[in-house]
């Protein structure tokens, strides 16, 4: 599999707004810097959907911006597609867009004037451009609203047009901002739907998706990252990314009763009522094995139902991440 | 080229779709042209057709033309930034930056409804002035007339390159339009000849492609002057261009540039 995306030691920084009491104090001192991006590496798969993670402020929508060529970095190289984004030339055709930002359509002209336009900028040939506007309206349901003003477009038909705009030149690359950020949960459910059915199973684009949805992650991305302060701290599969950090597996079993204090290689987490029994939490570290534990439980007589394991929330696997980026350079 | 003809003409389908759809104004302007037409016409009845800088122009006519090419210069010395603030505020900037098209096309077409409106204010002023206020207007140099034009079109668009460009560098208030608005008024024979300004003052409208401009149109239509008697206002207008048209393309590379930089460019 190739790689869609390949970015190396790249760092971005930008000038804070100084304040007029300090424009004042220091007229001539240069204004401080915040740090964006800080020596991010990764690569991106062609043809998979990779999450890009992160508190607000991790610095996602500034490496799509560079890798959209809106942004210059300070210091690194990325490749898109191939093309080193020096080539903005090379690179644009390639990719497609799509943010959460509701305002960037021109909201007097309808849905299909608006595609219209950005088919030009697109370079779609004029030839085509009706028929392309046509299918993609058809495919993002919006073909019954293609002449109503875009101020009349709901959140979710605003997204639509997006990514239907990203889609105009056909680019084998979606960067997605945040794209349901804006939309109700049914809106953001069609619409994770269409991401992973349509334009990456069916269609084969790679999608490079920012979010610090976390469900919307685990539901879409084959791969993600986890972006703090600038710094990516984890790239894996969303099972990899869960497990980070967890020095114990745990396993949820079903037992008609507990005997309390019952004690093995095992760490009872939580005991609770389930239907005519009990649905017992177990933690078991490192070097214990399951078939130990469970010949201690049934040994004591305990009638078993079910063992299942307990695959570690996403959630808490980010918040570890989190914890261990404080400790490691807390926050200012 | 011809994709960017196309380009050229799809932002002037958007502009225009979008200005129809405020109907009313459009019939305000209008309107509001007429009355400042006929104010001036009125007004201009006041003043010694014998002043000295008319060259023989009755003075309705001579300030009709003035203050047509003086909207037609300002619109496009402000529409470029104009233009470029409006897209960051509706957040479309970032759309057509990301598209395959340069940015320096995208700034460059987004004025282009503002220039061909500008224009057609020019046509409306004088078509009320012939048609309503009796001026005779001459059509015998048109040939110098459109190069004129062309130049003018073309010299204000540099004007309106390096505004956008001081902009874009430093997001302030843009001290360039408002340094050649107060020059183009005060000495570019829009509202009264400059040899009504002391002696010493006068060299500074040989500087404003306005001067030319106007010269070249006031001579070919309302004094009927040969194509051979404009050559020099001509030539002076071209040398201007020269140097505006790639000093505005220039500075707003190097403007674009240092905003991917900072990361301002698509930022309000």
């Amino acid at each position: 599999m190739g790689r869609a995306i390949e970015v190396s030691g790249l760092a971005k920084s930008f000038a804070k707004k100084k304040s007029v009491g300090e424009m004042l104090r220091h007229p001539l001192r240069r204004p401080e810097r915040v740090h964006a991006l800080r020596g991010v590496s990764l690569e991106v798969r062609e043809g998979e959907i990779f999450g890009l993670l992160g508190p607000n402020g991790a610095g996602k929508t500034t490496l799509l911006k560079i890798l959209s060529c809106l942004i210059l970095p300070d210091r690194g190289q990325a490749r898109v597609a191939g093309e080193s984004i020096a080539h903005e030339d090379r690179v644009k055709p390639k990719i497609g867009l799509v943010n959460s930002d509701e305002r960037s359509f021109y909201w007097r002209l309808s849905g299909r004037e608006n595609l219209d336009f950005f088919a030009c900028l697109y370079d779609v040939p004029a030839r085509a451009t009706a028929r392309r506007i046509e299918t993609l309206l058809r495919r993002l349901d919006l073909l019954e609203d293609a002449e109503r003003r875009f101020s009349d477009y709901s959140s979710g038909m605003k997204q639509r047009l997006a990514i239907a705009r990203a889609l105009l030149h056909d680019p084998p690359l979606l960067l997605m901002d945040e794209p349901t950020r804006s939309l109700d949960p049914a809106a953001a459910r069609a619409l994770r739907r269409l991401v992973k059915d349509e334009l990456n199973r069916r269609d084969g684009k790679t999608i490079l998706l920012a979010t610090h949805n976390l469900r919307e992650a685990e539901v879409l991305c084959d791969r993600i990252a986890i972006l703090v302060r600038g710094k990516v701290r984890q790239v894996g599969t969303v099972a990899e990314v869960r497990r980070w950090g967890i020095r114990q597996r745990r396993f949820r079993l079903e037992v008609s009763a507990w005997p309390p204090g019952l004690a093995g290689p095992f760490e009872v987490i939580a005991v609770e009522p389930a239907d005519g029994g009990q649905r017992v939490t177990l933690a078991l570290d490192g070097r214990a094995r399951l078939d130990d534990a469970l010949r201690v439980i049934l040994g004591s007589g305990v009638a078993l139902q079910s063992c299942e394991s307990v695959e570690p929330d996403l959630e808490e696997a980010f918040a570890r991440i989190l914890e261990a980026e404080d400790e490691e350079e807390p926050r200012a | 080229m011809m994709r960017n003809v196309r380009k050229l003409y799809a932002f002037l389908k958007r502009d225009f779709l979008s200005e129809v759809t405020y109907r009313v104004a459009f019939l305000f302007q209008v309107l509001g042209m007429f009355f400042s037409v006929g104010a001036f016409y009125f007004m201009t009845k006041m003043i010694d057709p014998r002043t000295e800088g008319l060259d023989g122009i009755p003075p309705f006519p001579w300030l009709l033309v003035g203050l047509a090419f003086q909207y037609y210069f300002s619109t496009a010395l402000y529409s470029f930034s104009r233009k470029i603030r409006n897209e960051q505020l509706l957040g479309t900037l970032e759309a057509m930056l990301v598209s395959p098209t340069p940015t320096s096309i995208v700034i460059f077409s987004s004025a282009a409804w503002d220039f061909t409106y500008g224009a057609i204010r020019v046509l409306v002023y004088l078509l009320f002035a012939t048609l309503v206020f009796g001026v005779r207007l001459h059509a015998n140099s048109l040939d110098v007339l459109a190069l004129g034009i062309g130049l003018t079109l073309l010299s204000s668009a540099g004007l309106g390159l390096l505004s956008a460009s001081f902009i874009l560098y430093f997001k302030r208030g843009d001290p360039i339009n408002f340094f050649l608005s107060g020059l183009t008024t005060f000495f570019g024979n829009v509202f009264f000849p400059v040899e009504q300004l002391p002696q010493a003052l006068r060299p500074v409208s040989e500087y404003l492609p306005i001067t030319y401009s106007l010269r070249i149109v006031r001579g070919a239509l309302l004094q009927g002057r040969p194509s051979a008697e404009l050559h020099e206002p001509l030539a002076r207008l071209a040398l201007l261009t020269a140097l505006l048209v790639p000093a505005g393309l220039f500075f707003s590379r190097i403007a674009i540039r240092r905003a991917k930089r900072e990361g301002t460019l698509v930022q309000y």
